[in-house]
């Protein structure tokens, strides 16, 4: 992990060697993301709520999602432009070291300008939690901490899922932009308000329910069973799979060196 | 196939009953590849009914290579020099075949051999692009968990030797090919690897540069007895450098020996230069041919039929000689009638 960060470090240094382009680039992410909270602004002035949804909690929900998102653009950039790592043969280089693997792929990139997406959610989470005003409990406080975590990690488990796809196809944008960005606009909303179907898969294909939906409903204090309050940790079991796919990806890759 | 090997001899003493640094054994490597084809509506065919080709990369190589040798491993190219390159530094795994370096089977104990060894691409970088050098170094440390002490002590060695102490810290993009290469190269030591494998390391380098670069290379196998493969096409690095070389063509050892031996071979032409200010007439068999020049002749002998002394006495008879040059052919074409030969 101290190589993670000394890198992150480098990164960092790397990036501001081009000062001008990462102020555009950081400003131009935040108008990108703010004309999405536009979008559902707007979406409220018509209808004030979405099957018992209100603005702020539809904000909350597409603010934590968000945040999971730019969290990992953000440090785990590396595994989200894998397949450039497997075209230019960096890969090969990473293998050449006595590290582990996933943490040398995390450290060969962090795209800092994605910081501003970060602190946009984060602004709009709070917002949206003051605007609420939740009866806050100590169980409550910790359900909101564990569905910022779980959103980080669900995130992560599908870089790796996209980064071992590329082993296969060498190029692998269409099958993350699936999941990751197709599974993220649908998560942005309350997983309840689509058919039963699109809960079913978003709860036991790619567990966002347990991101922002479940734990929402005890958050917001429509459940009051104590599982809702934990079940972001469902997420941690979703990261085993993710985990032996990328290294038997790995594994393959040794065998036939595409 | 008809394939003729030259028997190898290892140019060590005491293999028989002392284990090798590196030994090969019977490595066998293909890959399987999309076959391509022309014109756009086979491509879309092949799109979705792939007709794959099973290439074989490397056929049967065997070879061992004692501790502190410097040895070039040339071939053309797809000959599988990388490939083979690849599978002696783990990052491939072969199909079959042994290969044990030191104690490790590199693919099998990839994390505690690569401390053991140190890879130079030639066309593959990893110095960070946009920062300087010194702050890569820094990550090395980290990545091979060096202790301060060699490390530093192991960096200022590297940068006098290679002559870095000016680009060091310069960021690596405003940098010239051959500082690049200077420092891609000590990157790749800073570790103190017993192992060092260059592949291609004198691509577009200049005439300094590569000399500083051969120099170095020498240096570190002399006096820290580190054992060095080198891939080249470039035959002056091998003369420089390499006392033995392995051939390889269509993935098969062709040639395990000595380059003066191969040379000793093929070599048989000379290339003489006489001046003279007489008209020479000479008849023999050993001459291949004879050229005409303003101030003398340039003739090329087969020095299997005559041996240069001889053939000088009789020209001396004939003429006044007022200089004589003599050249040996180039590796290179010794390289290419040797490719020839074996039909690669």
């Amino acid at each position: 992990m101290r190589l993670y960060f000394k890198a992150f470090k480098l990164n960092i240094r790397s990036f501001m060697q081009y000062k001008a382009s990462f102020i555009l680039s950081f400003i131009s992410q935040l108008i990108t993301v703010f004309s999405y909270y536009f979008i559902i602004i707007a979406l409220f002035t018509k209808f004030d709520n979405i099957k018992g949804f209100t603005l702020y909690e539809v904000l909350l929900c597409f603010g934590i999602i968000q945040f999971g998102f730019s969290f990992n653009e953000l440090f785990a950039r590396g595994l989200d432009q894998f397949d450039r790592l497997i075209i230019d043969g960096g890969f090969d280089r990473l293998l050449l070291r006595p590290k582990n693997i996933i943490i040398q792929v995390l450290s060969t990139d962090s795209d800092l300008t994605k910081s501003a997406r970060l602190l946009e959610s984060f602004v709009i989470i709070i917002i949206s939690l003051i605007k609420l005003n939740l009866s806050w409990t100590f169980l409550k406080a910790l359900t909101l901490i564990l569905m910022l975590i779980s959103s980080c990690i669900i995130f992560f488990g599908i870089f790796l899922i996209s980064a071992s796809y590329c082993f296969f196809t060498i190029q692998g944008l269409e099958f993350r932009n699936l999941l990751a960005d197709g599974g993220k606009h649908i998560a942005q909303y309350p997983i309840g308000i689509f058919k039963k179907g699109i809960l079913y898969f978003f709860t036991f294909i790619i567990p966002y329910g347990f991101v922002n939906y479940y734990p929402l409903l005890y958050l917001l204090g429509r459940k009051d069973n104590m599982l809702y309050a934990f079940s972001p940790l469902v997420v941690l079991i979703y990261l085993v799979p993710c985990f032996s796919l990328f290294y038997k990806a790995c594994k393959r890759y040794a065998s036939t060196g595409s | 196939m008809g394939w003729i090997v030259i028997s190898g001899f290892f140019a060590c003493e005491g293999s028989d009953y002392e284990m090798s640094f590196i030994k090969v054994e019977a490595l066998n490597k293909s890959f399987k590849v999309v076959k391509k084809e022309n014109g756009l509506i086979n491509s879309i065919r092949s799109f979705f009914n792939r007709k794959y080709e099973v290439i074989n990369a490397i056929n049967n190589v065997s070879f061992s290579i004692e501790k502190g040798e410097v040895v070039g491993y040339i071939g053309p190219n797809g000959a599988g020099k990388s490939t083979t390159v690849k599978i002696l530094s783990g990052i491939l795994t072969p199909d079959s075949g042994t290969c044990k370096i030191g104690n490790y089977t590199p693919w099998l104990d990839r994390e505690k051999y690569v401390k053991e060894i140190g890879v130079v691409f030639g066309q593959r970088s990893q110095l960070w692009w946009d920062i300087p050098a010194t702050d890569t170094f820094d990550l090395l440390k980290e990545i091979y968990d060096i202790n301060d002490e060699e490390f530093i002590k192991t960096k200022n060695e590297l940068i006098s030797t290679l002559n870095l102490k000016e680009i060091m810290n310069i960021p690596v993009r405003n940098l010239s090919l051959g500082q690049r290469m200077r420092l891609e190269i000590a990157a790749s030591l800073i570790h103190s690897p017993k192992i060092l494998f260059l592949d291609e390391p004198a691509i577009g380098l200049d005439a300094i540069s590569k000399e500083i670069v051969r120099k170095f290379i020498k240096k570190i196998n002399k006096e820290k007895n580190v054992t060095v493969i080198l891939t080249t096409h470039d035959m002056n690095d091998i003369e420089a450098l390499a006392k033995r070389i392995i051939l390889i063509g269509k993935g098969r050892v062709l040639y395990d020996g000595t380059l003066k031996k191969l040379k000793n071979k093929y070599d048989n032409y000379k290339y003489i230069t006489i001046y003279t200010k007489d008209k020479l007439i000479i008849r023999n068999k050993a001459i291949v041919s004879k050229e005409k020049l303003p101030n003398g002749y340039k003739i090329i002998i087969n020095s299997k039929i005559i041996n240069i002394s001889d053939f000088l006495s009789i020209i001396s008879k004939k003429v006044l000689i007022d200089d004589v040059e003599i050249e040996n052919e180039n590796v290179d074409s010794i390289i290419v009638k040797l490719y020839e030969e074996f039909g690669i």
